[in-house]
């Protein structure tokens, strides 16, 4: 029901941005996936937008293709995990804010084929965007509830069980094409200078790649669940990152993807900070 | 009861047979969390007969994601050995199809890769027909039989009671394997063929005598590849891909020499040491592996290296479906 009266809300007012010319390109969801997935669809005419869908099966991360556009003026439908990609991409410095116009879709959490409620968004606590040039509401959704992240569960200091998730991983990197954190020019595994891969290129190498990506993401990944929805080989990638998302909310009381002009805060330094990530100790509680 | 018939009892014996000895590599879908997967099986009870089509293909028994090729040491060239028997059991009619493809590009011609060999002539695939497509699926447009293909080593397919399936043996391998088992001394392989698809199905190809350089420009590439994210998952899970990279890393004394699975859709992959990039975007690359498939190994071997297995498009993250494609190519041909 809401999904239907956003629906036309969302075709409105692309059609209105590209009749207007404020942006180029409004990048929202289309028909053509299998098992009635929608596809990222790119709408650069006004009658184009006639075709974008709204459902609950709108589950990709669009936000990077935001970034892939950055030098244009883009409109992209954004539930609230896109729209904080987006925040971050801009608190990073690498996209204006003026060349991105963030219409903002109340969300209330994307379904698999089955129906059933995507793990991560039943996990997601951020309902409305927190930012955007216009927003579509659904009112039928619940006030945004507290942004603290839920207690990360499951496989804290397991390493058997980390050892067998990372055992299904190919080393495709669709986790790191799809993340909206992961957008170096050229990532530290496919650098031969250093070369990051350990000698045999196995488990160690997969072990490198998960840990080290987890550490990269440390205080910036949105929670918007693209890594663990892109896995064909179904490995569990998300809570490594959950866990140093959470000990960086403890630490800092940082969370990304709220504030454009929030330093990242892995990127900022204080002479005082006691450096617990690096030095260890228990005291940080 | 035909004489080509196993039933399903006699078939799981075979498998905890094969499962439990030493001397042999069962590869069988298996689930593995929450995807249908091709594992080594130690626990034949866990087999997953069905439609359901594995995420990734069988293809690592005969080319292995990592593979150590040979060892560098005080100046001798060790080559790695290999004695391993290996079954791939569950394969559907298009891994086999797509093995026959593996086959005349590793073999055919002026050179034969001997890692390859050893493993293709030590393995026995065995296929289980489809009952009924999968979405995604488009094996009848690539002209192929969903229940058989002559490439397999056995060919099984479910006999309409339920109760097990008929027999077809391809293959000397096949019949050595048959006739192993005291189980299945008695069995007479029956006799098949593939079918041809049924009529008023276009068959989704490229004719091999076009110019390349003639489809370059003849759909619109960037607009087809604007969703790609170019990971390249589609590459490593295809039954068909099959292009590689060596590796070579230095021990203390000793280097060793591996060859893994590289990816036309990595940036890296025709990156030129000069830093120049003849395949600079995702456009470019997307381009490659449609026209590579649908024609460059169909003008060198005869084949099209897609089987419509579906796997790329069932698993891309972005929707990128190579059918819509090649069919949006052919719309457009003269």
């Amino acid at each position: 029901m809401s999904f239907d009266a956003q629906r036309g809300k969302i075709k409105e007012i692309c059609k209105d941005l590209l009749e207007k010319g404020t942006v180029d390109t409004v990048i929202g969801y289309a028909e053509g996936g299998i098992d009635g997935a929608r596809i990222p669809c790119m709408c650069g005419k006004p009658e184009e937008a006639d075709a974008l869908c709204w459902d609950q099966r709108c589950v990709a991360n669009l936000c990077t293709y935001a970034y892939d556009k950055r030098d244009k003026k883009t409109g992209v439908v954004a539930k609230p995990c896109d729209v904080r990609g987006i925040v971050n991409y801009i608190a990073e410095n690498q996209l204006n804010r003026e060349n991105v116009y963030i219409i903002g879709v109340d969300c209330e959490g994307m379904a698999g084929s089955d129906g059933e409620k995507l793990p991560w968004c039943a996990e997601c606590s951020v309902k409305t965007p927190p930012v955007y040039d216009v927003r579509v509401e659904n009112p039928d959704l619940p006030d945004k509830s507290s942004t603290k992240i839920e207690e990360p569960g499951g496989m804290t200091g397991d390493f058997g069980k980390f050892q067998k998730e990372i055992g299904k991983c190919i080393l495709c990197y669709s986790c790191r094409q799809a993340c909206c954190g992961c957008y170096c020019p050229v990532c530290f595994m496919d650098r031969g200078v250093p070369n990051w891969q350990p000698a045999e290129p196995g488990q160690s190498a997969k072990m490198m790649y998960h840990l080290g990506r987890a550490a990269h993401l440390a205080g910036r990944c949105v929670e918007c669940g693209a890594c663990e929805r892109v896995c064909a080989s179904g490995v569990d990638v998300r809570y490594l990152i959950r866990e140093a998302t959470g000990f960086v909310e403890d630490m800092y009381g940082f969370r990304a993807g709220f504030d454009t002009e929030a330093d990242p805060v892995m990127a900022s330094y204080d002479a005082n900070d006691r450096e617990i990530g690096f030095l260890g100790g228990d005291d940080h509680e | 009861m035909s004489s080509s018939f196993i039933s399903k009892e006699t078939l799981n014996k075979i498998l905890k047979r094969l499962a439990a000895a030493e001397d042999v590599l069962l590869l069988a879908p298996v689930w593995n969390g929450k995807v249908l997967d091709f594992v080594t099986v130690t626990d034949a009870e866990k087999i997953v007969i069905s439609d359901d089509i594995p995420y990734k293909s069988p293809k690592e028994a005969f080319m292995p994601q990592t593979e150590n090729l040979m060892t560098f040491l005080e100046g001798d060239v060790l080559e790695s050995e290999y004695d391993k028997k290996t079954v791939v059991f569950g394969a559907k009619p298009c891994d086999a199809e797509a093995l026959r493809v593996l086959h005349a590009v590793l073999t055919d011609g002026k050179f034969q890769d001997p890692f390859f060999m050893r493993r293709f002539e030590s393995s026995v695939l065995i296929a289980v027909g489809c009952a009924n497509e999968k979405p995604g699926c488009f094996c009848a447009e690539r002209g192929f039989d969903r229940t058989f293909s002559d490439f397999s080593d056995i060919m099984l397919h479910e006999d309409e009671g339920g109760s097990g399936y008929t027999v077809t043996c391809l293959s000397d391998k096949g019949r050595g394997l048959l006739s192993g088992f005291d189980e299945t001394k008695g069995i007479e392989a029956a006799e098949r063929t593939a079918e041809t698809p049924a009529a008023g199905i276009k068959k989704l190809e490229l004719d091999k005598n076009i110019e390349d350089r003639e489809l370059f420009d003849i759909i619109d590439w960037e607009k087809a590849t604007e969703i790609c994210q170019g990971c390249g998952m589609c590459t490593f899970i295809c039954p068909s891909c099959h292009c590689f990279d060596f590796k070579d890393v230095s021990g203390f004394n000793e280097t060793k020499r591996y060859r893994c699975w590289d990816s036309c859709m990595y940036p890296q992959f025709t990156l030129h040491a000069s830093g120049h990039n003849p395949r600079a975007s995702v456009k470019e690359r997307f381009r490659q592996r449609v026209l590579h498939k649908y024609l460059y190994i169909n003008k060198i071997f005869g084949y099209t290296a897609c089987t419509g297995c579906g796997r790329c498009i069932r698993s891309c993250p972005a929707g990128m479906n190579i059918k819509k494609v090649v069919e949006s190519i052919m719309e457009v041909l003269p």
